[in-house]
């Protein structure tokens, strides 16, 4: 028999979790890069290789992985790599990269967008104006809507 | 300090009229309502990845987006106390007639001073460009009106004082 009881804590119990249909996110177990390595790049920065450093960042982006420190760590890489070059060779960078590589880069551009330090921002705007030029309105849609985050 | 101001209303113009593609979307939980997906949140499906827009520390303007509606909230920049209460009692008298505004919403999100709330029914009754434009507009303007309220305060502040002090 049901037991009177003055407790309504069941009121605010979520029902809903219990439907069937609920969303789930996918958990995709890809095998995920373990993200850039820092001396490869360093050393390509040293020689002042941008367009390479900066394609061995994107390539390596550890898209997707659930470890929030290495996603840290390639974000402060790739930072570093885009604070490294020059104002005026933005465009030129931007010019050598593939469309994919545009899109992670414009990912990268608003999580760098997140942790505002002295001057980096300004140069993200730059960098944002020069890779909307080439990838259009879809490179920021793709960031908005995939659930593979940088 | 203007050199950044361009690109950052490019960036931010670019990436609302990317972000606003907002459709009809029936409640998932209640039958017959359209609610905001952004602000009620019941399911993570209808929500895209919100993004951040910084100049500098101090300015930055956070946009998330959803299937029916985009939420835009704007942290004005102040550089000491007068501008603080300035934007502070300037937000509160623009947030107190926010229907007269159509797209402000009546508080603004944790950590920001404005916040815009756009619906599917916005972008039906009005132009797109010209809701982005207005946002626009709006972060221009603010930052010019702040600074001429300053400007009008500290003036009269020295005519009070002078006319005041000329009894001695």
């Amino acid at each position: 028999m049901a037991k009177n009881t003055s407790s309504s804590a069941f009121r605010k119990i979520d029902i809903d979790q219990y439907n069937e249909d609920n969303f789930k996110e996918d958990e995709a177990e890809q095998s995920v890069p373990t993200g850039p390595d820092e001396g490869e790049v360093c050393a390509l920065l040293n020689q002042a290789r941008y367009v390479e450093a900066l394609k061995h960042v994107l390539d390596n982006a550890p898209l997707g992985s659930s470890d929030q420190q290495v996603k840290d760590n390639a974000l402060s890489l790739t930072l570093k790599v885009l604070i490294a070059v020059k104002s005026a060779q933005i465009e030129e960078v931007v010019g050598n990269l593939s469309l994919d590589d545009i899109d992670i880069l414009m990912k990268y551009i608003y999580r760098g967008f997140e942790y505002p330090s002295e001057g980096s921002s300004g140069h993200l705007l730059l960098w944002h104006e020069k890779a909307f030029n080439v990838g259009g309105a879809g490179s920021i849609v793709r960031v908005l809507s995939d659930r593979l985050k940088v | 300090m203007s050199a950044t101001l361009k690109p950052y209303l490019t960036a931010v113009r670019h990436t609302l009229a990317s972000a606003m593609c907002l459709e009809h979307f029936s409640s998932q939980v209640v039958e017959r309502y359209n609610k905001p997906e952004v602000e009620v949140g019941t399911s993570k499906e209808l929500l895209l990845n919100p993004v951040i827009i910084s100049r500098n520390a101090n300015e930055k303007v956070l946009i998330e987006s959803s299937i029916n509606s985009i939420r835009i909230s704007i942290m004005i920049k102040q550089a000491d106390e007068i501008e603080k209460i300035l934007c502070k009692k300037f937000m509160r008298f623009m947030m107190m007639r926010a229907e007269n505004f159509i797209v402000l919403r009546r508080k603004p999100v944790d950590g920001y001073h404005i916040s815009f709330l756009i619906t599917n029914f916005h972008t039906e009754q009005m132009y797109k460009h010209k809701l982005v434009d207005f946002v626009i507009y709006f972060m221009e303007e603010i930052d010019k009106e702040i600074s001429e309220m300053k400007l009008a305060v500290n003036a009269r502040a020295r005519i009070c004082s002078e006319e005041f002090l000329k009894r001695f």
